[in-house]
């Protein structure tokens, strides 16, 4: 199987797994609300961003890391296993700044994709994909951008999954050595065009089935947002964060 | 306890590691055939447990410090083999990122710590328990008695390592070329410190954590489908939180000074291994981050190093369950 093919089903297996539906980690009673885990992680991911030092970064990591190991194993090997490409991806693009005699820099730059993805993955295991939507809607985030975001990520599912079959499909049809090369191409050009006119069929049915339901892209969350006492709790987390971020950047400035 | 490089000879450092490399080997022997892959995930659990109570510093009238280990405690929950590979991986991940212990003498300190300590506490506990009426106070009694055997036994060991070095190697001036202090020194030295303040830290840190564990009924990590035991989650969660407590014991444990310190300490002079002996740049040396308070440092290497074991050993579960391992019949 040529490279291009494998790159095609790799990104379909990725896209077919975001498609997973998470499962709430806690009991009823004491689980967080969707809005305060994403509040949280948004406000975690906005100061790494911000922070200059890899202190602050390295320090998250560090209870980002403790909170990931005290998972269950498969949620635990799941989240871990979502870092994996982005961190080695990183590492080969930020190489170069380890020949020109800043390897921290490699360094930094990895633990926040890291930390970054981390903390993604850890509310990907917490919250269903329809709890995040409708976290989303109570931060009061515009509508076009959610249902943008939701229907983007629901053709990738779809499309990741056709693409992953087609894919499959090909490579167990494709036999014989390089004279067969032409064969291949035709079939990553194949499974490609696929998948776009399918990504056409499936936009033009979600169409329909928005006008048969007069869905006017506005999302409204069914449910009202009460915050409990382990959402305060869980909500500390922000001014420890910024507290942790100032004084990262008064030490190190 | 934890001996750092150029205190003992390179000689007695490959000596210590070629002993350590068959028990090593035949506690993953033990361990392939007593624990279920599912199960090696708890000794993550166990190591963490070890390496938080290490950065517990405790302090002793004449400015050193000492901790309790966790080797014997591992060892009445998960088995001596087990606490050998737990306290192992928790000393490696100790000497690798933090400095605290040697990369030379690594063998040394498994030596003492994770092989004479955890066998010596598990087998006098278990001698105890015989004793003693079936009953919870009296499996915490045992549990003590063990952890104080245990530790003692360790430091005795790790006493004599540093006795012998001046017996041993010496340089043309006649002066020693590791640590300079002599068994009639070492050995008093080590064994005040265990046999009191260190001994009770080991004792109290065994009986609460085992008593707690009894209570939140965690004590045998039951199977609950890979989650881990709330009682533990919180045990670890308060461990990590309260380290910084270890940085109100001011000095350094006998025997783990620089190189720069050692001649004010009595000996009158640096000994010549010492002063050009190899050390390892650590990542976060003496679990502090350069610019930051201490206590910020203390807490992110605790979390980072608890999270780094159980994750290691985690993988690890999931790698042996995958290649099928054999389980005692």
């Amino acid at each position: 199987m040529d490279f291009d093919l494998i790159l095609v089903r790799l990104t379909g297996r990725i896209l077919k797994d975001e498609g997973r539906t998470a499962g709430p980690l806690a009991a009823p009673g004491l689980r967080i609300q969707p809005v305060s885990r994403l509040a949280a992680a948004f406000c975690c991911i906005l100061f790494c961003a911000l922070s200059r030092n890899a202190v602050f970064t390295g320090g998250v990591l560090a209870v980002l890391l403790l909170r990931t190991a005290l998972l269950p194993e498969d949620s635990m090997r799941r989240a871990l296993g979502k870092t994996v490409l982005p961190v080695l991806f990183t590492l080969l693009i930020t190489l170069p700044a380890v020949f020109t005699g800043s390897p921290g820099t490699m360094a930094t730059v990895t633990m926040k994709v890291l930390e970054s993805v981390l903390v993604l993955a850890l509310t990907g295991e917490a919250l269903t994909w329809q709890e995040t939507t409708g976290a989303l809607r109570a931060l009061h985030l515009p509508g076009i951008f959610v249902m943008t975001l939701d229907m983007t990520v629901r053709g990738l599912v779809i499309l990741g999954r056709y693409a992953d079959r087609v894919t499959e499909a090909v490579w167990l049809r494709t036999v014989g050595g390089r004279a067969q090369s032409s064969v291949r191409n035709a079939g990553t050009g194949g499974v490609l065009g696929g998948t776009f006119l399918h990504s056409r069929r499936i936009a033009a049915a979600t169409e329909e089935a928005m006008e048969c339901r007069c869905f006017d892209g506005e999302y409204r969350d069914g449910r009202k947002t009460r915050l409990h006492r382990a959402d305060a709790l869980y909500l500390l987390m922000i001014p420890a964060m910024a507290g942790l971020f100032a004084l990262c950047e008064r030490a190190m400035h | 306890m934890h001996i750092p490089d150029n205190y003992l000879s390179p000689q007695t450092c490959a000596v210590m590691g070629a002993v350590m490399v068959p028990v090593w080997t035949v506690c993953i022997r033990r361990l392939k055939v007593s624990l279920p892959g599912r199960e090696v995930s708890r000794m993550g659990v166990a190591a963490a447990f070890s390496f938080l109570g290490m950065m517990f510093n405790v302090p002793m009238p004449g400015g050193t410090t000492g901790h309790a280990v966790g080797g014997t405690l591992i060892a009445l929950v998960l088995g001596p083999y087990a606490a050998c590979i737990a306290v192992s991986t928790a000393l490696l991940l100790q000497a690798l990122l933090f400095g605290d212990g040697g990369i030379l003498s690594f063998g040394a300190n498994c030596f003492n710590m994770a092989f004479v300590l955890p066998f010596t506490g598990w087998v006098v506990a278990g001698a105890v328990r015989k004793l003693l009426k079936n009953s919870r106070r009296g499996d915490l009694i045992s549990a003590g008695i063990g952890a104080y055997a245990g530790i003692n036994a360790g430091a005795l060991c790790a006493a004599v390592e540093f006795g012998i070095q001046p017996m041993l190697f010496r340089d043309a001036a006649g002066n020693a070329m590791y640590c300079p202090y002599g068994l009639q020194v070492a050995v008093p030295a080590m064994m005040a410190g265990h046999l009191t303040v260190f001994g009770a830290a080991e004792v109290l840190f065994t009986v609460a954590i085992l008593g707690f564990l009894q209570a939140g009924g965690a004590l045998s990590f039951p199977d609950t489908g890979g989650r881990t035991p709330a009682a533990v989650k919180v045990l670890l969660t308060a461990l990590v939180v309260l380290t910084p407590l270890g940085l109100l014991a001011q000095g350094t444990a006998w025997g783990e000074w620089d190189a720069g310190e050692i001649a004010a300490t009595g000996a009158g002079y640096t000994p010549s291994g010492m002063r050009g002996g190899a050390l390892l740049q650590a990542l976060l040396p003496e679990y502090s981050l350069a610019g930051m308070p201490a206590w910020t440092g203390y807490v992110i290497s605790a979390a980072a190093g608890a999270a780094l074991l159980i994750i290691l050993f985690r993988l690890a579960a999931g790698l042996l369950g995958k290649t099928g391992i054999k389980r005692r019949v």
